[in-house]
């Protein structure tokens, strides 16, 4: 009897930890969105994380069981790679009150993007109406460098308008990259840094 | 002292497999609930596509009808297949330099194939996407002496989507990337009808 007893307790302890980690692991990847296995497969590059795995054939297990829940149809690892930065190069996560400025070097590819998007991945509302720039509007220095502003309020240059009130992130597009074939080799150097310019 | 020791003892023997009885189902049913998850969920890819597109055409998704972490400079559009009514070509002709993007997604959600326009041969696109069995019954038919023309693709599931993107390199082009995704043609293919 007691034998039993004991048997049902162990089953709905292991029952309740073993759907608890399941949620916990997808909502929290959920949070963290865009491809993030909990664990597997992320590559970082400074502020910036992928999952260039989870656009193939090699998608490991949570990185589906998340897209099941919220729908994303992420790039496929030949289209190209995407890279999601939450943070500035401070670590501290980016702030709708604070301005960012976005500069350095991007990996060799056909096209690029840079995009603003709420921190569930949805996009952010604009009065210029620009969510994000791809490499071929940017306005480059002499040098062919590039800067882009992240603000709440207008900016000379390139200017990436966000909402004053709403938590963001940022996200780069590399399509057709050499890239795709090493992604894992990306360094921090090859990628553009975040830099907080000044708080409201 | 003998029996103190052997007190201890079984107070130990029974916290710890009560432990680890707790954590093996645990484990269980955590592995289990991550791989049934995919097969359970009602708001994935594959839903969200099949309420607004029919199958073997191809549709644009409006605005607002992408899945979260899509790249807003990309026009989107979707043909959805359905194999068990036969073999789905795709054809297209593209254009030299706009950015064009080709996924291929089961119904769960996986993509078994993706590229993009510079794997075109000149310009053209002919991808027939099928079964292992319909493959067999396609290469029955290829004549022997020729090399087939067209890029052949074993889907490993029946039910999926192929996923079009096009890249609007500035804001005021969005309705050209639509429009060349409007011109990609993706249906029943018309040579292998059952």
């Amino acid at each position: 009897m007691l034998q039993t007893f004991k048997l049902i307790v162990i089953a709905l302890i292991g029952l309740g930890l073993g759907l608890g980690s399941t949620y916990y692991a997808v909502e929290r990847g959920q949070d963290k969105g865009f491809g993030a296995g909990l664990i597997f497969g992320a590559v970082k590059a400074g502020p910036w994380t992928g999952w260039p795995k989870s656009g193939s054939r090699d998608a490991d297990p949570y990185a589906r069981a998340l897209f099941a829940r919220n729908g994303e149809t992420p790039l496929g690892l030949t289209e190209g790679l995407g890279f999601l930065a939450r943070a500035d190069a401070s670590g501290k996560p980016l702030s709708p009150s604070c301005d960012y400025v976005v500069k350095g070097s991007i990996p060799a590819a056909r096209f690029w993007t840079l995009s603003a998007l709420s921190s569930q991945g949805r996009p952010l509302p604009a009065i210029s109406a620009r969510n994000g720039f791809t490499s071929s509007e940017i306005l480059r220095d002499v040098e062919g460098g590039f800067e882009i502003k992240v603000s709440a309020s207008a900016q000379p240059g390139n200017w990436l308008e966000v909402p004053t009130d709403q938590p963001l992130v940022l996200m780069l597009r590399l399509y057709d990259t050499a890239l795709s074939a090493n992604p894992f080799s990306v360094t921090a150097s090859a990628m553009p840094s975040i830099t907080k310019e000044g708080c409201r | 002292m003998k029996r103190k020791d052997r007190r201890i003892d079984d107070g130990e023997f029974s916290a710890l497999p009560f432990l680890a009885g707790c954590l093996i189902i645990a484990g269980l049913v955590h592995i289990a609930t991550i791989f049934i998850l995919p097969r359970l969920a009602q708001k994935d890819a594959f839903a969200r596509i099949s309420a607004i597109a029919a199958p073997h055409k191809v549709v644009i998704l409006p605005d607002g009808a992408g899945g979260p972490f899509d790249d807003p400079a990309l026009a989107q559009g979707v043909c959805r297949f359905d194999l068990s009514q036969g073999p789905v070509r795709l054809r297209a002709t593209l254009p030299l330099d706009p950015l064009m993007l080709f996924s291929f997604h089961t119904r769960r959600g996986q993509i078994f194939y993706s590229m993009t326009d510079r794997s075109a041969t000149r310009g053209k696109l002919d991808v027939l996407l099928l079964t292992r069995e319909q493959l067999n019954a396609v290469e029955a038919n290829d004549p022997e002496d020729e090399l087939p023309q067209d890029l052949r693709i074993i889907a490993p599931t029946l039910d999926g989507f192929l996923l079009f993107r096009s890249l609007a390199e500035f804001p005021g082009e969005m309705a050209e990337a639509k429009a060349r995704i409007a011109a990609l043609t993706c249906g029943l293919d018309q040579d292998q009808r059952p």
